[in-house]
């Protein structure tokens, strides 16, 4: 016997499970969760970084790679506590996964957990994984038109994060086009310019983060 | 490729609730996709039919729907529907995305044992 069933649920619902179990425990914990996604070699490692060197506040990173460790020696340099998943070839990371390398993080001593995300403009931006908010990065070589051609992902951040600004005088890169796209996708989203060879641009992300962190801290703990 | 990854996300989801409703077939679904999801629907029935071979979803018609965009502006509660930024009424940078955003399984058509 046939019959038709009406779900209405999305697409995502069992990954949605698992988000939302992340999210209600970081809700108690107090711990501000940022899902960092770009192309591949935008600057997400060196975002971390610079970060540890600039922030003085603690965080641990969960490094979402095709094959390699090389990130998570990287950062393992600057004594953050780092936990790879290694997705295999798979383009993006899950909450399932997120929620099991969590459990090997120190999370009750850190501010922040950072996921750098595989590195892909599409698919890492279509899975929610529990975090507080997502951060776009596009570092100026890509070209200036890549918001509309990768609409969600920066539709749906709340902060783009353009890198490697130092390379502009190099680059035809359309920053008013690159603005005016930004703003119709995402009219709320602040716009920050880093360039990691002189530092310019950092102070506001470490401010926006520093701000974040303390909203955080007053709901949870 | 994220296409892919759809629908092996609805696969899992589908096969679990046919083994918890006791459903013998599915024979048709149907999704609503936003268009800010860049879904590309030839794209996505090739990765459909891929994907569904020697699964219980093998051989199901695959109906998309587009949902267009549609904001609210939080200021005056005036609603629109382009990729703009700001409120057409008011110019406020504040809005609400109602629609555009679905990846949402909406009905399927199952065959019951009676
Ligand atoms: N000129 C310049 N180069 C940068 C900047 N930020 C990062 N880079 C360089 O860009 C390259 C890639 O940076 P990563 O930080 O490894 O990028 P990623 O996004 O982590 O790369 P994957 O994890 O492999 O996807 C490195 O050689 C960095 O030194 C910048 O602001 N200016
Ligand atoms: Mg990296
Ligand atoms: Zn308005």
């Amino acid at each position: 016997m046939k019959k038709i069933v009406t779900l209405q649920q999305s697409i995502m619902a069992e990954d949605e499970k698992f988000a939302a179990a992340i999210r209600e425990e970081n809700r108690k914990r107090g711990l501000l969760m940022v899902n960092l996604i770009g192309s591949p070699g935008c600057g997400k490692t060196t975002l971390l970084e610079k970060t540890a060197e600039l922030g003085g506040f603690p965080f641990a990173v969960i490094e979402g790679d095709l094959a390699t460790d090389r990130d998570a020696e990287r950062l393992a340099g600057w004594d953050i506590p780092v936990v790879q998943i290694n997705t295999a070839g798979g383009c993006h990371l899950e909450a399932n996964i997120v929620q099991k390398a969590m459990e090997s993080l120190p999370l009750d001593s850190v501010d922040v957990l950072f996921i750098e995300n595989v590195g892909n403009l599409v698919c890492p931006a279509e899975f929610d994984l529990g975090e507080d908010f997502k951060a776009a990065l596009l570092s100026t070589p890509e070209g200036a038109d890549k918001p509309l051609k990768y609409p969600y992902l920066f539709a749906s951040s709340q902060v783009v994060l353009l890198t490697k600004t130092d390379l502009l005088p190099h680059l035809s890169f359309d920053m008013e086009m690159f603005t005016e796209d930004v703003k119709k996708l995402n009219p709320e989203a602040p716009v920050l310019l880093l360039d990691a060879s002189s530092g310019e641009g950092y102070d506001r992300w470490i401010s926006l983060l520093q701000e974040r962190i303390r909203e955080k801290r007053a709901h949870g703990r | 490729m994220h296409e892919v990854s759809l629908v092996e996300s609805i696969v899992t989801a589908l096969e679990k609730m046919m083994e918890e409703e006791g459903w013998t077939q599915i024979s048709e679904v149907r999704l609503r996709i936003g268009v800010l999801r860049q879904v590309n629907p030839e794209i996505l029935s090739f990765a459909f039919e891929t994907v569904t071979k020697g699964t219980p979803l093998e051989g199901a018609r695959l109906f998309v729907t587009d949902v267009p965009l549609e904001y609210r502006c939080r200021e005056c509660g005036q609603m629109w529907g382009e990729e703009d930024g700001l409120c057409p009424a008011c110019g406020s940078p504040s809005r609400e995305t109602l629609a555009g955003m679905e990846l949402e399984i909406e009905s399927l058509e199952v065959e019951e044992n009676p």
